[in-house]
């Protein structure tokens, strides 16, 4: 074996990949230290997961160097990479809904092992390795019926499994409550501390200067340089992502809220999940923000006055009059919008075109009455909102798997923020969304809620939620905990709530 | 900058990019080209009029099919709906007038389809496992119906769909413009009308389309009660072109139209096909039925005709997709 005479584990060097016409990556340079965590930095579509999908085996680069450990590698597929030693957390969840926890976690073990696995070990190895992330999660439980912040914490573990000398996580803690990244943290020091090499993507800047050593950026592709993570800071780390300084990153708002309720929601108990009693009330033009730790119930709550789960008991009032929301068909008939957390699977139709996608939730708007679509009025229609949620694409009719995971988030919401709703319930709207956009979507839920419209906006990142609302919710086992009006704003109070301190009774 | 060979042939434009994405128009011409340097009465008016002919009644067929299959579903009762379909149009159109007996036999055709349709999208039953009880029931009342014997036209009505069966329009045989115009029905509200557009969304991912508001039920039942109708049709073609009903017809019809939506392109899954390239699979499947006719070829060896041809369309959209 060839001696490793560099000071880096990994080298890749002169990277570039294009998919038919399109160039993602021109000439990039990636190099990682034994034992360092580097960040990889860029706005979305800037080619990030590509380049770690290279690196993993996923794609194959057209040109460029790949050396780990003072060889030359060019895994064909994960299996290689996994071999090789490199394992990935990859940003879409890739796990089995039908198997078990323990099953994911060894899946890729099934191939190369013996004929006949051991399952009963295989769930009890399982088990130890989450209980030794710090995670409670049982191994024998099938993945169908996990949160998505459980499955996030299996597809970890499932990466941590191998015997690892690089560690890619990208986009890792998009679905996590400041408690489970710091756990997530805490994991990460151990396994630097045993000369790991970590490489970490994140549109979250503040994780990136408690965690990372120093530092990549990505721009459309090129790598606008490496730094270490002292010799810089957010300024200096925006201004080589996009290209110029941002001022505000949550826009002022001057909305006139309504006095009377748009919707007001009394005793809401679901039927098959833990979210009980809930109660509050939106008005027209207000931001209402839902706060609480992953698994408080933010989002069952939210599918339950969608109609997408059952209630028990509780009543719906929209504008004055009672209403049922028994399916989703109903909740959108009384112009009640969500947008899902889980953009994969069920936010948005990866196989479909972007127009298609956006058009699924306006039919009204863009067809006559025979049902025959104006085609001319839809693609006005998505035009526009391509661009003005800034979605990065070379056309419409690009099918939005072939989309960065930030773009695909920005057609999720476009499907709902482009028609006339009362009430819309957005569920972690920048999941995934760079800086920059960010202000753009936050620019347009400020767009709608002017239009009127009552928006409940729910998100586990605090400045993000502390930044769009008007008052604040705070969510603890499926009830409300604590009202916070926008003077009582700070992290302290959002996470003594979620925690269960009852200060104040809600009303 | 050189370009490998991978990428000139690959590039935007190249050549053979543009035969792997059209590649059943590409096969359909193929087979066309070689089945006329093959046999000289290929081209022949009567020859081309009889393929049409034989292709239209599986054509019809095949197009529900597709709409089924774009929900993720699949309709294995096609086959025996057309036969129990056609004792039961050949019993009607002896009894009532023509325009009554035609709408009759439709309507029941969509009513069996709703059968599955409700089993499908109402009970939650697996499509595969509905559609078949569905198939050995009509199968059985066919033959129960008819007594195990065809049921022949005897009125006037039954006369003339004979004669118009059987008879061309500008050279065009009637049922083969009945088929297409079918086809273009289809074509058109699959791009054009939110029916097409939200039963591709509801194949490519049912949850997303649930939480979008969409009915996903009643499109899911709607798609079987059409395809039913769609049975109902081509049964009345098939009876009239023979004059009579029998429980026979139709024999595993309905692994012949999932072999033309396949060969078109369509996904098993759901969520992507057209009624163009399943016109192009029903014509590829009726053509090397044809060639192999004219060859002398038995009907055993060209099953295994079929088949290989099936493999080799479905290995070329592969590369399409990768
Ligand atoms: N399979 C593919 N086919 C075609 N284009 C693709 C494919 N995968 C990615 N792209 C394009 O490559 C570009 C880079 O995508 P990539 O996923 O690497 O971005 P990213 O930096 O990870 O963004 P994000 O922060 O949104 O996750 C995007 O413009 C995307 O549309
Ligand atoms: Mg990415």
């Amino acid at each position: 074996m060839k001696k490793n005479n560099s000071e880096y584990r990994l080298e890749m060097t002169g990277i570039s990949k294009s998919f038919g016409v399109v160039s993602v990556l021109e000439h990039v340079n990636l190099k990682v230290k034994p034992g360092e965590i580097h960040a990889l930095l860029g706005e979305n579509g800037a080619g990030k997961s590509t380049l770690v999908k290279i690196l993993s085996g996923v794609h194959q680069k057209d040109s460029g160097k790949v050396v780990l450990d003072g060889e030359e590698i060019s895994p064909k597929n994960t299996h290689d990479g996994q071999v090789l030693g490199i394992s990935v957390v990859f940003q879409e969840l890739s796990l089995v809904n039908d198997l078990s926890v323990a099953e994911n976690i060894y899946l890729h073990k099934l191939g190369s092992s013996k004929f006949w696995m051991n399952w009963k070990q295989i769930t009890k190895d399982a088990q130890e390795l989450i209980d030794s992330l710090g995670f409670e999660i049982d191994a024998s439980a099938r993945v169908r019926d996990l949160s998505i912040v459980q499955k996030q914490v299996v597809e970890i573990a499932k990466a941590l499994s191998e015997d690892t000398k690089v560690l890619v996580l990208d986009e890792p803690t998009t679905v996590f409550d400041p408690t489970d990244t710091k756990k997530l943290f805490d994991n990460l020091f151990k396994l630097k501390a045993k000369g790991i090499s970590i490489i970490y993507i994140s549109h979250h800047l503040d994780e990136i200067f408690k965690i990372a050593d120093s530092i990549t950026v990505l721009r459309d592709g090129v790598d606008t340089g490496s730094m270490a993570v002292a010799d810089t800071n957010t300024d200096g780390v925006i201004r080589l992502m996009i290209g110029r300084e941002l001022k505000d990153l949550y826009p002022t708002r001057d909305v006139k809220i309504g006095e009377v309720p748009v919707l007001e929601v009394k005793n809401l108990t679901a039927k098959e999940t833990l979210v009980h009693d809930v109660s509050f009330s939106v008005r027209p033009g207000e931001v209402l923000g839902i706060a609480g730790l992953g698994g408080s119930g933010r989002t069952e709550m939210a599918k339950l006055i969608f109609g997408a789960h059952k209630k028990k008991s509780g009543t719906l009032i929209l504008n004055g009059k009672e209403i049922k929301t028994k399916t989703p068909v109903c909740a959108v008939g009384h112009q009640i919008g969500f947008v899902s957390e889980d953009r994969k699977e069920d936010g948005v139709f990866l196989p479909l075109s972007i127009r298609r996608n956006i058009s699924v939730t306006n039919f009204s708007g863009i067809s006559g009455k025979l049902g025959f679509i104006n085609v001319d009025n839809e693609y006005k229609n998505v035009l526009d909102l391509i661009e003005k949620l800034n979605i990065k694409t070379p056309s419409s009719e690009v099918d939005v798997k072939n989309l960065s995971g930030g773009n695909q988030q920005k057609v999720a919401l476009a499907k709902w923020l482009s028609i006339d709703s009362k009430v819309v319930f957005i569920d972690e709207p920048t999941r995934g969304v760079d800086v920059g956009a960010k202000i753009e979507i936050y620019n347009l839920i400020n767009e709608v809620a002017k239009k009127g419209v009552g928006v409940v906006v729910i998100s586990s990142d605090m400045p993000e939620i502390m930044g769009v609302s008007d008052r604040i919710l705070v969510m603890h086992e499926g009830t409300f905990y604590g009202e916070l009006t926008k003077e009582e704003f700070s992290e302290e109070n959002i996470l003594r709530y979620s925690i269960g301190e009852r200060l104040k009774q809600v009303v | 900058m050189a370009l490998t060979l991978k990428q000139q042939l690959s590039s935007p434009g190249g050549l053979l990019k543009f035969l792997v994405k059209h590649n059943t128009i590409f096969i359909f011409v193929l087979l066309v080209i070689f089945s006329a340097l093959i046999s000289d009465v290929f081209f022949t008016s009567v020859n081309l009029s009889n393929l049409l002919k034989q292709v239209s009644g599986i054509g019809i067929v095949s197009i529900g099919m597709l709409i089924v299959i774009l929900t993720g579903g699949i309709d294995l009762s096609v086959g025996s709906m057309v036969a129990l379909l056609a004792v039961t149009f050949a019993i009607l159109v002896n009894v009532f007038i023509l325009p009554v007996a035609i709408l009759l036999t439709l309507v029941i055709g969509f009513g069996l389809g709703s059968v599955s349709g409700y089993l499908v999208a109402y009970q939650k039953m697996a499509p595969f496992v509905a559609t078949l009880a569905l198939m050995t029931i009509a199968r059985g009342l066919g033959f129960i119906y008819s007594k195990g014997s065809p049921v022949t036209f005897k009125t006037p009505g039954g006369a003339f769909m004979s004669n118009f069966a059987n008879n061309s329009t500008l050279g065009i045989p009637n049922i083969a413009i009945v088929f297409f115009l079918i086809v273009i029905l289809a074509m058109v509200m699959l791009r054009y009308n939110v029916f097409g557009r939200l039963v591709i969304a509801i194949g490519s991912n049912e949850e997303a389309s649930r939480l979008s508001g969409i009915k996903v039920n009643k499109y899911k039942f709607l798609v079987y009660a059409i395809s039913g109708a769609l049975a109902a049709t081509a049964a009345i073609i098939v009876a009239s072109r023979t004059n009579l009903g029998s429980p026979n017809m139709g024999m595993a019809w309905e692994l012949d139209a999932i072999a033309a939506v396949v060969i078109g392109g369509a996904s098993l899954n759901g969520g992507k096909g057209t009624a163009i390239n399943t016109l192009m699979g029903v014509l590829i499947l009726g053509l090397i039925g044809n060639i192999l006719n004219l060859l002398n070829v038995p009907s055993y060896p060209q099953q295994v005709v079929k088949g290989a041809i099936i493999i080799f369309a479905v290995l070329l959209q592969r590369f399409d997709s990768k």
